[in-house]
């Protein structure tokens, strides 16, 4: 049994039903105050009972300690318009939504998404924590039909689904965790183009020339909330949820990667340049990082400024992010294509970035003391994160592998952008299309562009 | 009229094995807590660990520190594993906020 504040029982329940019990547990429920410093905790011993009992008297509620299967929900309406804002309220009552409106799944909206798949409908991707509701190929389709989704989408939902659920990603503690985690999806390939997957301009917000990141991040969004019971404040703690409504997910721009820079998947996932593949990692935070200078700085001048106010962004004690400290990723700096090639052109390397941003990122040990870090590095199950408190300074990630450099976003120096690590691992999958993909392809075009 | 049929969107629960069984009593039993020495945990389960020795007879509790402590330790298959070798009876987990 166990200790609980009252707001957290949908996280408890979620994360029992995630480990294949009924969704229901003994609980002993106080409120946030009693879990504050100082607090005056009197009324655990008046509540001693509920213990007792918890241990001895407590029956789960639900009569056979689980839940239906999925079903089919009708609403009535007398035209199109009053059913299709009827079926919109449904799914809200049933918290389903996301607050935007959403198509219903109908069978005929699923079917048509389904057509994009390689798997069969059946196939099962694994269970979404916490709460373990079953992701199959179906629940996938699903979800981007309410997304607004399109089947040539549903190849890199499928991907990105399948390395969420990896327990690599971290996905099973960042589900319900309140550092209000979300997901980043990178994808390399053809298929990007081929879907209108951005990669240039407004490459992490709404674009309708390139529709397909929103649909997609939207509906992993979805899945999470549904499949899996991340619902704010419920299911998970997110303080903000950040970025939640489409999560992130975009394309490197590998039309413009330097001469002699390999695509994101092959570098951290060796997979083969051209394949086809998503990049999965979990960050809570985005920052837009003013990159060239103002006035008349030589263009060697200009880009080490840059470099210095790039680090200069990661310089801060980001301790929700040390289960990547070893292998995952402190964040991904995004830069455009024309500051890659202009930092090639200076003689910088990728490698000599990646250094350069390590060093020049590490913090003083008192200002890390300053601010509680060493009691956070301190209770870290990792031995390599534990052991870094000796460093002063200290650098924010083992190694500077870690770091992610992507090159996206418009072709114009003045930015670059930074997305800061919350995740374990990074998760690399390929992406599998059907035989007949070509066909939805046209089909999109025929739909998508104007005649 | 104008009817639309919708998919349920959340996925099916698999209930793989049933809740444990709970305890006859609490007299003789020997019981554990699983910290994770978050949210005032340090002062509450000692207190529950007095209470529980002062209203039963014969009941061990075993000392706080007995498994591993921490977000990070106290859900791993080890800790669990460790929890069922040491034979007790019941385990209270603290604090879930």
């Amino acid at each position: 049994m166990t200790l609980t504040r009252e707001d957290f029982v949908g996280v408890m329940k979620n994360a029992v039903s995630g480990l294949g019990l009924g969704a229901d547990a003994a609980m002993v429920t106080f409120p946030i105050e009693l879990f504050l410093p100082g607090s005056d905790i009197a009324s655990v011993e008046a509540r001693k009972c509920e213990f007792y009992d918890g241990l001895t008297r407590w029956r789960s509620e639900l009569a056979d300690g689980g839940a239906a299967d999925t079903s089919l929900v009708s609403v009535h309406g007398t035209t199109f318009e009053d059913a299709f804002i009827k079926a919109n309220n449904v799914m809200l009552a049933h918290l389903w939504g996301d607050g935007l409106p959403l198509l219903p799944p109908t069978r005929e909206r699923v079917e048509w998404i389904l057509r994009g798949s390689a798997l069969p409908r059946a196939h099962v991707l694994g269970t979404f924590p916490p709460r373990g509701g079953v992701a199959k190929v179906e629940t996938c389709a699903i979800a981007l039909a309410m997304a607004g989704g399109r089947p040539e989408y549903l190849p890199v939902l499928v991907a990105a689904v399948d390395a969420f659920l990896d327990p690599e990603s971290g996905s099973e503690q960042l589900q319900a965790a309140s550092g209000s985690a979300f997901p980043v999806v990178i994808v390399n390939g053809p298929i990007a183009r081929q879907i209108r997957l951005n990669s240039g301009f407004g490459c992490l917000g709404p674009d309708p020339k390139h529709p397909a990141g929103a649909s997609i991040g939207r509906a992993l969004r979805l899945m999470q909330q549904n499949v899996g019971g991340a619902r704010p404040g419920v299911g998970t703690m997110a303080n903000y949820g950040g970025l939640r409504y489409t999560n992130v997910v975009f394309a490197e721009d590998e039309d413009n990667l330097p001469a002699g820079w390999t695509p994101h998947a092959t570098e951290r996932h060796s997979f083969a340049p051209g394949q086809n593949a998503i990049s999965l990692a979990f960050t809570n935070g985005a920052a837009n990082i003013r990159r060239r200078g103002a006035k008349k700085e030589t263009p060697a001048e200009d880009a080490l400024q840059g470099m210095h106010r790039m680090a200069d962004f990661m310089r801060v004690p980001n301790l929700a992010g040390l289960a990547g400290y070893e292998r995952g990723t402190p964040g991904i700096l995004m830069m455009p294509g024309v500051v890659a090639q202009t930092m090639i052109d200076l003689g910088w390397t990728k490698r000599s970035m990646r250094e350069f941003l390590w060093e020049h990122s590490r913090i003083p040990a008192q200002d890390l003391r300053r601010a509680g870090g060493p009691a956070w590095i301190e209770i870290d199950a990792s031995p390599i994160v534990r052991k870094s408190i000796d460093l002063d300074p200290w650098p924010i990630t083992a190694s500077p592998d870690n770091f992610i450099l992507i090159v996206a976003g418009g072709g114009h120096p003045t930015n670059s952008y930074w997305l800061q690590g919350y995740s374990p691992r990074v998760v690399g999958r390929e992406i599998a299309v059907p035989d007949d993909f070509e066909r939805l392809l046209q089909e999109a075009k025929r739909a998508l562009e104007v005649r | 009229m104008i009817t639309l049929e919708f998919h349920d969107p959340c996925g099916r629960l698999e209930t793989k094995q049933p809740h444990a069984p709970r305890l006859d009593s609490l007299e003789g039993k020997r019981l554990a807590f699983v910290s994770n020495e978050q949210w005032q945990a340090y002062r509450m389960l000692p207190l529950l660990k007095g209470l529980l020795e002062r209203d039963f007879a014969g009941i061990e509790v075993l000392p706080i520190d007995t498994f591993p402590q921490g977000n990070a330790l106290i859900g791993s298959e080890e800790t669990a594993a460790l929890v069922k070798r040491s034979g007790v009876d019941g385990v209270i987990i603290g604090n879930a906020a």
